[in-house]
């Protein structure tokens, strides 16, 4: 079987399976397990904005629960404390959070490597640390609970919120839209000078690109997408709280892209289904699963640094070497 | 008044002594080029040593050699399994360090339990000094302080161990080629880094908790200094630890201790963006 | 095909840059004319690669002006300098490793003009995608189109930067060091493309090579600690004695006098 039958053949099991998960997944199993794939599919998004900067532009961004706060915050703020209705207060959440990736991505963008990694940190905590002290506006760490405006409405198609089907298919629609996007971005001349630019910036800046401004275009493009994660997760949580701003949710993004397969498009998904399913699964009858996150992010990140999707890809370009199938996969940068 | 002389002086020493760990990171960052995200926790590996020490054997003064002998061997042997085959690819060990920050915290959750403890101070008392009642404890702190930083310094310039991490650190390629053997300095550099964080543990034990996550709020600040004193300049992030520490123990006479951090962060923002080298370029290399 | 024209394609004037006590390149003034392949020798540590980055904007300029085409360029970024039409290859061989040599090519081309849309699949570009199969030949790179750049050997490596440089169409081409770690073969090849190149490209080349710089340069520059040392032809550099003893001085090197003489 070729691996392009292969694909085709995974793509339409998957797309089938997440279609029916309302569905077929309370029926097999638990109603509980269809919002832990909701609550997955959440987490891949922000998963997908540190690789977007990682794995895509060669920036290791361990700061972003910063704009997934701003997306959550704007949220809960814009419908608890300014009686917005559904689609003002996700925008509110979204262009917060993109605003605040353009703030501090002027500033982070003009570091590399190290000194990148720990502004993105120390930006996350000046904000954890006000959001902590402003109990007033954000609830602090025990965060907000507010309840959502009771219908959607898009057009005529109106819905109840609070029907757990349509939230599923909500979060699923505006997930693997976001995906899409990404998969246009990254096949785009842009996408290219992105990639350009993690494997060579100095080369890059000779052949014409504007190093300082494509990383800052990413930047927020990654603010984006963790914008709109924080957002749904405020929607579908009704919940909102510092202790999601702190460098611990950023690190574990990393850590779940990472052992998924960082610079893929795919390897924060599975990657974040992985470490979800398992936790789920452990802490049910083990409480310190953070110790198997731990042990896997080590052995991931020394036997098999490029990811699991890092590894199904080069299976797949092995069984193809036959044919003449391109390397389409942008893989892991190696080396500073 | 007296409050402020009474938070100014803790926060000197607690400043020495976050020098002594902010110290073990530098050495690490600066030879290794790693941002090792569990130093917080290598710090309370110290204090959970220092209390087991206790337990098992009734003295806390041995807790001062077992701590960072342990610290030692533990770094070292990280370095070993977990750093050495990744260290050339900086996002990687950054990962593996949150990893082991990971497992480090919940061992001690597991071993130890989550509830904070405290231990009593070897020496108890107070003495009156400035109008205020002065923990001895906490002085003899600063003194333990002040002669490990002072030890550590005399080992690095005067030594031959010394000497052979501060060339590999300069120039690695040419420290190979006069036969240093590069890769045992990484792993005693690793194993000396952990075993300060240890030691400082050791000291700050009896101030502070014996707490799994009591490394969290410890590693910002160990970067803070090593970020304001300049990367690679080991005196300089000493010095930046007892400045900050000081500054934050004054600003919180007045303020809240989360604009005292605020403060600091901003601080360190600056640096980052307007000089990294650090405040202190002149202080040596 | 370039007309030589009055006024010089690049100069400099006073060019200096300091670092610290140091002085790598010490008020250079310097012009290059146009339809001419320019050649740039000297000693380790002549502050040749300085220079060059100076020019491209890798560097700023402590003192001193660089003029393009007679606009100053004086302090302008790296990609502003290369949008301008001066691209440069580096001394240590610099692609990008993980994207494959046809794509090398084609972010190179892209880069160079344009918009960056975000939108468009890359394949859809057909101009520059056309562009690239043409380079592809010229380099003889066709059969290596889809392997990841970071695995080539390293002559060919070098036939790609060439490539890079060729179809950016630049107007003012930097090599620095082209030749530099290759086999005979390898470099023959690649003089044979430089070649090529300066047909239509004005280029300033950095070599070590004797034998290259003699063989392809109408004009030849002698840099030493930082200064112009010597400028002209390739006979009268064979023949000047300053340069002799800076750089050439050795027994063997009596050819290079005899062959100039004769050519």
């Amino acid at each position: 079987m070729s691996p392009a039958s292969i694909r085709l053949i995974l793509w339409v099991l998957v797309t089938a399976f997440m279609l029916a998960v309302p569905w077929l997944v309370p029926a097999l199993l638990n109603a509980f397990w269809v919002s832990v794939i909701a609550e997955i599919l959440i987490w891949s998004l922000f998963a997908a904005s540190v690789n977007l900067l990682y794995g895509y532009t060669g920036l290791l961004s361990f700061g972003q629960a910063l704009y997934f706060g701003f997306g959550m915050y704007g949220v809960a703020i814009g419908i608890q404390d300014l009686h917005l209705s559904f689609w003002p207060a996700l925008s509110l959440g979204i262009v917060a959070a993109m605003a605040m990736a353009l703030v501090t991505g002027v500033f982070a963008v003009r570091l590399t490597w190290h000194y990148f990694a720990i502004i993105t940190v120390v930006f996350s905590l000046i904000f954890y640390f006000l959001a902590l002290s402003n109990k007033w506006l954000t609830g602090g760490d025990d965060g907000i609970n507010f309840s959502l405006p009771p219908t959607f409405r898009i057009g005529g198609f109106t819905r109840s919120l609070t029907d757990a089907t349509f939230q599923y298919e909500f979060i699923l629609a505006t997930v693997a839209l976001c995906f899409w996007l990404m998969h246009r971005l990254i096949e785009s001349p842009l996408g290219k000078a992105l990639v350009a630019i993690r494997d060579n910036d100095v080369r890059a800046s000779l052949i014409g690109l504007n190093v300082y401004l494509l990383r800052l275009i990413a930047f927020v493009l990654a603010g984006f997408l963790a914008g709109v994660s924080g957002a749904l997760f405020a929607f579908f949580g009704r919940y909102a709280s510092a202790s999601y701003m702190f460098y611990h949710v950023s690190g574990e993004a990393v850590v779940w892209t990472i052992v998924g397969g960082a610079g893929t498009l795919l390897g924060p998904v599975v990657g974040t289904t992985l470490f979800i399913i398992v936790r789920e699964v452990v802490s049910t009858h083990w409480e310190h699963h953070s110790l198997i996150v731990g042990a896997v992010a080590i052995l991931v990140v020394i036997f098999a640094p490029k990811g699991v999707v890092g590894l199904w890809n080069d299976w797949m370009a092995r069984l193809s070497e036959r044919g003449s199938t391109p390397a389409s996969a942008a893989e892991l940068r190696v080396g500073p | 008044m007296d409050k402020v002389f009474l938070l100014a002086t803790n926060g000197l020493i607690w400043g020495l002594i976050i020098a002594l760990i902010a110290l073990g990171l530098a050495v690490i960052f600066g030879l290794l080029d790693i941002i090792n995200l569990a130093h917080g926790d290598f710090f309370m590996v110290g204090t959970v040593l220092a209390w087991a020490t206790m337990q098992t054997t009734g003295s806390f003064w041995l807790a001062f050699i077992v701590a960072p002998l342990i610290g030692f061997l533990l770094g070292a042997l990280i370095q070993r399994v977990i750093i050495q085959p990744i260290h050339n690819v900086a996002a990687l060990s950054i990962v593996a360090t949150f990893g082991l920050s990971l497992i480090l915290q919940e061992s001690v959750r597991i071993t130890y339990g989550p509830t904070p403890g405290r231990i009593l101070a070897p020496i108890s008392g107070t003495i009156h000094m400035f109008g205020v009642d002065y923990e001895i404890y906490r002085l003899f702190a600063a003194a333990v302080a002040i002669l490990a930083l002072g030890g550590f310094f005399v080992f690095l310039n005067h030594t031959k161990l010394g000497t052979w991490m501060r060339a590999v650190r300069h120039d690695r390629d040419t420290a190979i080629a006069m036969g240093i053997p590069a890769g045992r300095i990484y792993v005693l550099t690793f194993g000396i880094g952990f075993a300060l964080a240890a030691l400082g543990g050791v000291v700050a034990a009896p101030i502070t908790t014996v707490d799994f996550r009591g490394g969290v709020d410890i590693l910002p600040f160990c970067f803070m200094a090593v970020i304001i004193g300049g990367l690679g300049n080991l005196p300089g992030t000493a010095a930046a630890a007892v400045l900050l520490a000081f500054l934050e123990g004054i600003i919180q006479s007045v303020a809240d201790p989360t604009v005292a951090r605020i403060a600091s962060l901003l601080l360190m923002s600056a640096v980052l963006l307007l000089r990294p080298q650090g405040l202190f370029q002149g202080l040596t290399r | 095909m370039n007309q030589p024209t009055s006024e010089p394609i690049l100069r400099t004037e006073g060019l200096t840059k300091r670092f610290g006590g140091l002085t790598a390149v010490d008020d250079l003034s310097f012009s290059v004319t146009g339809s001419r392949l320019h050649a740039i020798i000297g000693p380790n540590g002549a502050g040749k690669t300085t220079f060059f980055n100076l020019i491209s904007g890798l560097l700023q300029p402590t003192d001193g002006r660089v003029f393009f085409l007679g606009e100053d360029i004086t302090g302008a970024k790296p990609h502003q300098i290369s949008r301008l039409g001066i691209k440069r290859t580096l001394q240590i061989k610099s692609v990008f490793p993980k994207l494959t040599v046809a794509e090398n090519l084609w972010i190179t081309k892209r880069a160079g003009h344009g918009f960056l849309d975000p939108f468009r699949p890359a394949r859809a570009d057909r101009e520059t995608t056309s562009a690239v199969e043409r380079t592809l030949e010229q380099v003889g790179l066709s059969a290596l189109a889809d392997r990841q750049a970071g695995t080539l050997s390293y002559g060919d490596v070098a036939l790609l930067e060439i490539g890079m440089a060729a179809i950016a169409q630049p107007r003012l081409l930097l090599l620095d060091e082209p030749t530099c770690g290759m086999s005979p073969a390898e470099t023959a090849r690649a003089v044979d493309k430089i070649l090529e190149l300066a047909r239509s490209i004005d280029i300033i080349i950095i070599e070590h090579d004797m034998d290259v710089v003699f063989e392809i340069a109408d004009d030849i520059t002698v840099m030493a600690q930082g200064a112009i040392l010597a400028q002209g032809s390739p006979a009268q550099i064979a023949a000047d004695e300053r340069v002799r003893e800076a750089y050439l001085g050795r027994e063997e090197d009596e050819d290079y006098v005899e062959e100039a003489a004769h050519a």
